[in-house]
C-alpha cells in the first residue's frame, strides 16, 4: 500500500486515517510475523549471552572472592552473616533451610511423580467381617500437578535467591575494598519505607497475583494437555496423564464425528466466536453511546433533579445481577408480563419469540444489556463531559455551530480520545460477560447443530458460557474446557494487539501528566 | 429514543424560535426522555419490591400487584438460614473492601509512582494474565483453599482470601487517578526530605479521597452478587453459603416454587447496604472513576 | 471369579458374623454429613434423632444435614466426592454418571438381598449396575402427567393433544410441556410411538452399547406429533406448576408440583393421564418416564464407618422413614409394603401417575451425555420446515448418539465367559483401560471369548490378530469364524493393544 508522509498524514481527516492506520497495520503484518521470528531469535541470543554472563560472573566472583564468599555458595547468608549484616544473612539462611526441608519432605515427592501423574489409582476391597466395601485411595493426579507446578515455582524462587545472595557477596566485597561501610539491618529497613519502598509495596499484592492468579492459570495451561475430566478425576476413579496436543486436534479440527450430523469441534468454535465478537462489538458500543447520551441529557443546563436521574439509574449497579437479571428474563418469557401487557392491549396477537427464536434472542440480549451498562457508562462520561473546556464549545457557537455538530466536532473527538483504553476493556469485558448471558438465557436457544459431545451450545452462548457448560456437562471435561480458554486468551490478545496499534492514545501513558 | 432523532429534531426548531424557547423545548424533550428511561429502568426494582409482599402465594406469578400485602416473606427469611448467609456475606464485603483497597491502592501507587527495573514488564505481565478467562481457575482455586481447610462451612476466609489476593490485577482505575496528581509535589516533599512513605501518607493519601472511596465502594459490592464462585467453595455446606449462593439455591426446580416471594424479599434486603452507600458516596464514585478509568 | 468367590465366602461369613459381630465392633460416634432435599431437612434430622435412639449397635450419628437439590447433588459429587455428603439424595439420571465417577459405595451382600427383596423392582433395576446395587431406592414417584385448569379445557378434551392445543389457542392459554430444554419430558413422543433408547452397561458402570431407535419411521410420526406442540404459539417450554398463575392451562409435571397447583386452581385442577396425538389416522398415547430417586453413600476408606453409614442408610430408606415421608411430604415410597398401603392408594397424583403407568417406560441406564444429546430434538423439531427437516433432526440426534461409542476408537473389549463363549449369559466384559488389561485366569481352558472393537461388538464380528504371546492362547479357530480364544495355562496376564496388534504377557 501507498505509505504516506507526516504531511501527507496529516492531510487526512479523521476517518481517512483510522482507515489508514488499520491498513498499515495490516499490510505491516508479514514484516511484523517475521519480525517477531527475529525478535524470538533475538531474544534466544540475549538470554544464551545473559546466562553465559551470570555463569561467567558467578564463577568469577567464587575464584576472587574470600573465604566468606566461597562458604555463601552453599550456606546462604554466610557472608553477610560473617560481614554483621545480621538481619540479611538470616533471612537468606532460612530461605535455603526451609527450601531444603521442603525439597526433602514433599517437594522431591511431586516433583519425581509430574511426569507420570501418578501410577496407582484407587482400589476397592471387599470386607468381610463388615459385609462392607471399602476403597484405598493412592496417588493423587491434582496434587502432583498442582504441587509439582508450585515446587517447580519454588526451586525458581531459590535459584534466583542464591543468585541474589551470590551478588550480595560480590557487592559486600566491593564496598569493603572501597573502604565504605555496608549497611546494616536497621538501614535495610528503613530503605524499606524509603528508596526500596515499592519492593515492600509490591510484596503482598505480588505473592497474592503469583499464588492465587498464576498458579493456577498455568495449572489450566497444563490440563489442556492432560486427559482431566469426570471419568479421570485423578484420584477418586481413574488417574488422568499427559496426552500431548490431542485436545487442540480435537477442538481445532474441521472434521467432523462420525455423522453428517455431528458438527466439528472447530465448527462449532467459529460460530461461538463469530456470536461472541459481534455481541462484545453491540454491547460494548450501544452502551457507549447511549450512555454518554444520557450523561449528556443529564449534564445538559437547565436540567433539574440532576442527582436524583443518576441515583435511579444507578440502582441497576446497586442490585445484584443474578436477582435482577434473572426476573428480567422472566418478564420477557413467553408469557411473561411484557408479553401479557403487549397481547391485552390488543398489539400483537400472539408472544413475540423473545427467547425462543435465535435472532429475536440475540437482538434482545443485547438491549437488555444496555439496561444493565448505560449506568456504568453514565457515571464515567459524566465527569469527563464536565471536564470538556467550555470554551471550546462557546467558539463552536460563535462560529454558528449547531448541537450536532458540537458533539461530532468536540464531544465526540474528546471522549474517544480519552475513553479509548476503556473501550478497549470493555470490549474484552464483554466477551467474557458470564453473568448477563448466563442469567437471561444460559445460552438459548439450542443449537442443533452444534457438537454436543461438550454439552449443548446455544445460540446466544458466548465463549465463556460455553466453556463453562463443558465444565458443568455430563462429562465434565476439563481438559476441553481448558483448550476453550487457552483459546480464548489467543483471540483476546490478538484483539487487543490489533487495537493496541490502532489507537494512539493507550500508549502514551505519560500524556495526562 | 436515539440520539440522532432527538438532536435533529430540536435543530430546526432553533432557526425559527429564538433561543430562549428553543432550550425550553429541549429541555421538555430531555425531561420526558428522562422521565421516559427512569420508568424503564425502576419497572423490575418495583416489580421485586412488590413481589416481596406478596403472601397469598409464594411463587412466580403472572401478575404485578399483590392481592394480599405483607411482611410475612421478610419475616420467614429469619426463619431460615438467611441471617447466617446475610453475616457472611457483610462480613466478607467489609474485609474485602478493607484489605483489597490497602492492596489496590498499593499496587497502582507503585506503578504510578515510581520507575524501576521490573516495572513495565510487570505491567505487561499483569495485561496477559488478565486476557485469561478466570472461569476455569475456580477448579484450583478451591482446591488450593480445600488444602487450607477454607472451604465448606469455613468458606469466609477463603473466599476473603481469594478476593484480595488476585485484587492485585485491578490496579488500572486507581493507577489511572494516581497519574492525575501531579508529580511536582512529591519531589518537593522529596527536597525537603520526606521518605517515600511519608510522602504517600502526608500528601497522596489526602489528596486521594476519591479513589479510595471508589475502590472501598467496588471491593464492597463484589461479594453480594457472587453466585458461581462462592457456591462452589460452599460447596453444599449452608453455614458457608454467602447470600447470592443460598438465594440462588431456592431458585432450584424443587424449591422455587415454595420460596421465590422470600428470594424477593432477600435480594431487596441485599439490595438495601449497598444502594444505601452508593447514593451517599456517589459524587466520589463519579470523581474516582472519571479520574480514574479514562487512562487504563 | 475372584468377584464371584468373594461373594460366596462373604454370604456364608455374613450371616454368622455380621449381625453380632457388627453390634459390638461398630458401637461408636460417627460425625457425618447428608445431603437431602430441601423439603425433608427437618424430617431427615428427625429420622437420624429417632435411629439414634433405637438402634441396638451402639450407633450413634452427629449428622450435620444439608439441603443439596437432588438435581445438583450429582454434579456436586463429582467435582469433588471428598467433600461431599457422606449420604446424598440424588435423582435417577445422574446414576450412571456417579458409578462412573466412583462416587458410590456398593452395597454389601446382606444389604443388597434385604434392598432387593424390599422394593420395587424397576426401582431396584435402577440401582443395580451388573449384579451389585450401588445405591438405595429412596422413592418410586419421579414421573409426570398432566394438570389442567378445567374451566379452559372441557373433560371430554382432555384425552386428545389436538383438542387441547385448541383449547389452549382459543383460550389464548398456555399449554406448558417442556419440550426445548428437557430430554426427560420429550422422550414422552417417541415412547408413544415405541421407539427406545436402551443402554447396556457392563460390571462396571461403563456404557458398552445402545439400542436407539428414535430416527425410525415411529421416530418420524413422534417427530411430527410433537411439532404440533411445539409449533402451536401457545405452547410454553417449561415443567413449572406455578405457570398456572401466568396464563397457562395445561402443565405436564410430576407429583412434587401438586401442593403449588392446587393453591392456583383450587377446585379448578384437573388430574389425569398424558394425552393421545394422531398422525395419519392412527392415535397415540404419550408415554412417559417413570423414573425414581436414590440415596447413595460415599465410598469410604474405613471399613467400620462404611458399615455404619450404610446400616444408616438402610433405615433412612426403609419402610418406616418412606412412610413417614409420604405422610409428611406426600413422596412416593418405592417400598412395596408402603406402596400397597391404602393411603398411598388413594393418593390422587400418585392415582395420576398410576394412570399413566401402563403407558411410562422404566428409567434404566442411560448414558448421562444423552440427556444433552436429545434435549435438542426439541428446538431441532421446531426449526424444520417439512418432513426432511424432522427426520433430518433425528438423524442428527442419532448420529451424535452412536459418536459416544467411537469417541475411544483405540479402546477394545475383552468379552469372554466362564468355560467358554457358548455359555453367553454368564459373559462378562472387560474394558481396556489406557490400552491395558490385567486378567486372572484361575485354571487353564478358561476365559473363552475373544478380543473385538467396540464397534464390532454385537454384529459378531470378531478380531484376535494376536502377535505377541500366541502360544500362551489356544485359538478356537477352525470351528470357529469369531475367533474364539481361550487361555491355555492359569495365572496372571496382561493384554495390551498396540495399533491393530495384541499383545499377551502372562506376568
Amino acid at each position: 500500500m501507498k505509505q504516506y508522509t507526516d504531511l501527507e498524514y496529516l492531510k487526512l481527516s479523521k476517518g481517512q486515517r483510522l482507515l489508514y492506520r488499520i491498513a498499515s497495520f495490516f499490510a505491516a503484518i508479514p514484516g511484523k510475523i517475521g519480525g517477531l521470528f527475529v525478535g524470538l531469535w533475538n531474544l534466544i541470543k540475549t538470554a544464551a549471552k545473559a546466562i553465559g554472563k551470570e555463569a561467567s560472573d558467578i564463577w568469577t566472583t567464587f575464584v576472587h572472592g574470600d573465604w566468606k564468599t566461597k562458604l555463601s555458595y552453599l550456606v546462604m547468608g554466610f557472608g553477610n552473616l560473617a560481614r554483621g549484616q545480621i538481619l540479611r544473612g538470616l533471612l537468606f539462611l532460612l530461605f535455603e533451610v526451609v527450601f531444603i526441608a521442603y525439597m526433602i519432605l514433599a517437594g522431591g515427592y511431586w516433583l519425581s511423580m509430574l511426569p507420570s501423574l501418578g501410577k496407582v489409582g484407587p482400589t476397592e476391597e471387599y470386607n468381610i467381617i463388615f459385609d462392607t466395601y471399602v476403597t484405598t485411595y493412592n496417588d493423587n493426579s491434582f496434587k502432583i500437578l498442582l504441587y509439582g507446578v508450585l515446587t517447580i515455582f519454588f526451586i525458581i524462587a531459590f535459584i534466583y535467591t542464591w543468585r541474589v545472595n551470590v551478588k550480595q557477596n560480590q557487592l559486600a566485597e566491593k564496598i569493603i575494598a572501597s573502604g565504605k561501610k555496608l549497611k546494616s539491618g536497621k538501614d535495610d529497613l528503613r530503605s524499606l519505607v524509603d528508596d526500596q519502598f515499592h519492593k515492600t509495596l509490591l510484596a503482598l499484592p505480588l505473592t497474592g497475583i503469583i499464588i492465587f492468579t498464576v498458579l493456577p492459570i498455568v495449572f489450566m495451561i497444563l490440563v489442556a494437555f492432560t486427559n482431566y475430566d469426570g471419568t479421570h478425576d485423578g484420584y477418586y476413579n481413574n488417574l488422568f496423564t499427559w496426552v500431548g496436543l490431542d485436545n487442540f486436534n480435537t477442538m481445532l479440527s474441521w472434521t467432523s464425528g462420525t455423522g453428517a450430523g455431528t458438527q466439528s469441534y472447530a465448527a462449532t468454535f467459529g460460530e461461538v466466536l463469530s456470536w461472541t465478537l459481534i455481541w462484545a462489538f453491540f454491547a460494548t458500543f450501544t452502551n457507549y453511546f447511549l450512555g454518554m447520551f444520557v450523561a449528556m441529557a443529564i449534564n445538559k443546563k437547565g436540567i433539574n433533579l440532576k442527582k436524583l436521574w443518576r441515583t435511579i439509574l444507578v440502582l441497576t449497579i446497586a442490585i445484584p445481577q443474578f436477582i435482577s437479571l434473572l426476573y428480567v428474563s422472566k418478564m420477557f418469557a413467553k408469557n411473561g408480563i411484557i408479553n401479557g401487557f403487549l397481547m391485552s392491549m390488543g398489539w400483537i396477537q400472539q408472544a413475540l419469540p423473545f427467547w425462543e427464536d435465535p435472532t429475536w434472542a440475540r437482538i434482545t440480549v443485547i438491549i437488555i444489556n444496555i439496561w444493565i451498562g448505560i449506568p456504568y457508562l453514565m457515571l464515567i462520561t459524566t465527569g469527563i463531559l464536565m471536564n470538556i473546556p467550555q470554551d471550546l464549545y462557546e467558539s463552536a457557537r460563535i462560529d454558528g455551530a449547531n448541537a450536532w455538530q458540537q458533539y461530532t466536532k468536540i464531544t465526540l473527538p474528546y471522549m474517544l480520545f480519552v475513553t479509548g483504553p476503556y473501550l478497549l476493556t470493555s470490549f474484552t469485558g464483554n466477551m467474557n460477560n458470564f453473568n448477563v448471558i448466563y442469567l437471561l438465557t444460559g445460552g438459548a436457544p439450542t443449537n442443533p447443530a452444534a457438537s454436543s459431545a461438550a454439552g449443548t451450545v446455544g445460540y446466544t452462548d458466548l465463549l465463556i458460557t460455553w466453556l463453562f457448560k463443558i465444565t458443568t456437562g455430563a462429562e465434565s471435561q476439563y481438559y476441553l474446557a481448558s483448550v476453550v480458554g487457552i483459546l480464548v486468551f489467543v483471540v483476546v490478545a490478538v484483539i487487543s494487539l490489533v487495537v493496541y496499534n490502532v489507537l494512539p492514545s493507550i500508549k502514551n501513558e505519560e500524556d495526562f501528566q | 429514543m436515539s440520539e440522532q432523532t432527538l438532536q435533529n429534531a430540536s435543530a430546526p426548531a432553533r432557526r425559527h424560535m429564538g433561543l430562549k424557547a428553543s432550550r425550553t423545548l429541549a429541555n421538555t424533550a430531555i425531561y420526558v426522555f428522562l422521565i421516559a428511561i427512569s420508568i424503564i429502568w425502576l419497572i423490575p426494582f418495583v416489580c421485586i419490591l412488590l413481589q416481596s409482599f406478596r403472601v397469598e402465594s409464594t411463587h412466580q406469578v403472572g401478575y404485578v400487584i399483590p392481592q394480599k400485602w405483607g411482611f410475612d416473606n421478610y419475616v420467614n427469611l429469619f426463619q431460615t438460614d438467611f441471617p447466617r448467609w446475610y453475616m457472611n456475606t457483610f462480613i466478607s464485603a467489609l474485609v474485602t473492601a478493607a484489605l483489597q483497597t490497602i492492596i489496590v491502592l498499593c499496587m497502582s501507587y507503585t506503578l504510578s509512582r515510581f520507575r524501576f527495573k521490573m516495572r513495565k514488564p510487570l505491567m505487561r505481565l499483569m495485561l496477559i494474565l488478565g486476557m485469561f478467562p478466570g472461569m476455569l481457575t475456580m477448579i484450583i482455586l478451591y482446591r488450593v483453599l480445600k488444602d487450607l481447610g477454607m472451604t465448606q462451612a469455613n468458606s469466609v476466609p477463603g473466599l476473603i482470601l481469594v478476593y484480595v489476593a488476585s485484587s492485585g490485577m485491578g490496579y488500572y482505575v486507581s493507577k489511572g487517578f494516581f497519574d492525575t496528581i501531579p508529580k511536582s509535589l512529591d519531589e518537593a516533599a522529596r527536597v525537603d526530605g520526606a521518605t517515600r512513605f511519608q510522602v504517600l501518607k502526608k500528601i497522596i493519601l489526602p489528596l486521594s479521597k476519591p479513589i479510595v472511596i471508589y475502590t472501598i465502594l467496588t471491593a464492597f459490592m463484589g461479594p453480594w452478587g457472587d453466585f458461581v464462585f462462592a457456591r462452589y467453595i460452599a460447596f453444599g455446606a449452608s453455614a458457608g453459603k454467602n447470600v447470592a449462593v443460598g438465594l440462588y439455591d431456592w431458585l432450584n426446580k424443587d424449591q422455587i416454587s415454595k420460596c421465590y416471594t422470600m428470594f424477593c424479599a432477600g435480594g431487596v434486603l441485599v439490595a438495601v447496604p449497598v444502594t444505601v452507600l452508593f447514593m451517599c458516596l456517589q459524587k466520589y464514585y463519579v470523581e474516582g472513576v472519571t479520574g480514574g478509568a479514562v487512562k487504563g | 471369579m475372584k468377584k464371584f468367590l468373594a461373594y460366596l465366602l462373604a454370604a456364608i461369613m455374613v450371616l454368622s458374623m455380621v449381625s453380632t459381630a457388627g453390634a459390638s465392633e461398630l458401637a461408636g460416634t460417627y460425625d457425618i454429613t447428608v445431603w437431602v432435599a430441601a423439603e425433608i431437612v427437618d424430617l431427615t434430622k428427625a429420622q437420624i434423632e429417632a435411629y439414634n435412639q433405637s438402634n441396638e449397635l451402639g450407633i450413634t450419628f452427629n449428622a450435620t444435614v444439608e439441603a443439596v437439590s437432588e438435581a445438583d447433588a450429582g454434579t456436586n459429587m463429582i467435582t469433588d466426592v471428598e467433600a461431599g455428603g457422606d449420604l446424598f439424595c440424588f435423582a435417577q439420571d445422574q446414576f450412571a454418571r456417579l458409578v462412573q465417577a466412583g462416587a458410590l459405595a456398593k452395597l454389601g451382600v446382606k444389604a443388597g438381598e434385604t434392598v432387593a427383596a424390599a422394593n420395587d423392582p424397576s426401582v431396584v433395576a435402577a440401582a443395580t449396575v451388573g449384579d451389585t446395587l450401588y445405591a438405595y431406592p429412596l422413592t418410586a414417584d419421579n414421573g409426570y402427567f398432566m394438570y389442567y385448569d378445567k374451566t379452559v379445557i372441557p373433560e371430554e378434551h382432555i384425552d386428545s393433544l389436538e383438542a387441547i392445543i385448541a383449547d389452549c389457542e382459543a383460550a389464548q392459554k398456555y399449554f406448558s410441556f417442556e419440550m426445548q430444554t428437557s430430554a426427560w419430558y420429550l422422550a414422552s413422543f417417541f415412547f408413544a410411538t415405541g421407539c427406545e433408547s436402551t443402554w447396556e452397561t457392563d460390571a462396571e458402570g461403563q456404557f458398552v452399547s445402545v439400542k436407539d431407535t428414535f430416527n425410525s419411521p415411529e421416530g418420524l410420526i413422534a417427530a411430527k406429533g410433537m411439532e404440533k406442540l411445539v409449533k402451536s404459539p401457545f405452547h410454553l417450554s417449561s415443567s413449572s406448576g406455578a405457570e398456572f398463575s401466568s396464563n397457562a392451562a395445561v402443565v405436564v409435571t410430576g407429583i412434587w408440583d401438586f401442593e403449588t397447583v392446587k393453591g392456583i386452581l383450587g377446585d379448578n385442577m384437573g388430574v389425569t393421564d398424558l394425552p393421545s396425538f394422531e398422525v395419519d389416522g392412527t392415535s397415540y398415547h404419550l408415554g412417559s418416564f417413570s423414573g425414581c430417586k436414590l440415596m447413595g453413600v460415599k465410598p469410604q476408606v474405613d471399613p467400620v464407618r462404611a458399615a455404619a453409614l450404610h446400616q444408616l442408610a438402610q433405615y433412612l430408606t426403609g419402610e418406616q422413614c418412606q412412610t413417614e415421608r409420604f405422610n409428611e411430604r406426600s413422596w412416593g415410597p418405592s417400598n412395596s409394603a408402603v406402596q400397597a398401603s391404602e393411603a398411598v392408594q388413594a393418593n390422587p397424583g400418585l392415582a395420576a401417575l398410576l394412570m399413566q403407568s401402563p403407558y411410562s417406560v422404566p428409567q434404566g441406564q442411560i448414558h448421562g451425555s444423552w440427556w444433552d444429546i436429545a434435549k435438542v430434538i426439541g428446538d431441532d423439531v421446531k426449526a424444520a420446515a417439512d418432513e426432511a427437516g424432522l427426520q433430518t433432526a433425528l438423524d442428527n440426534y442419532y448420529d451424535k448418539i452412536s459418536a459416544l461409542f467411537t469417541l475411544d476408537t483405540s479402546a477394545l473389549l475383552f468379552v469372554g465367559a466362564w468355560n467358554g463363549w457358548n455359555n453367553a449369559d454368564q459373559e462378562e466384559t472387560y474394558y481396556l483401560k489406557n490400552n491395558t488389561l490385567t486378567l486372572d485366569v484361575p485354571e487353564s481352558d478358561y476365559m473363552g471369548g475373544r478380543i473385538v472393537n467396540p464397534g464390532d461388538w454385537g454384529t459378531d464380528k470378531g478380531f484376535a490378530q494376536v502377535t505377541v504371546g500366541k502360544e500362551l492362547i489356544k485359538d478356537l479357530g477352525a470351528d470357529n469364524p469369531d475367533n474364539n480364544i481361550v487361555f491355555a495355562e492359569a495365572g496372571n496376564y496382561t493384554i495390551t493393544i498396540n495399533g491393530a496388534d495384541i499383545n499377551i504377557i502372562k506376568n
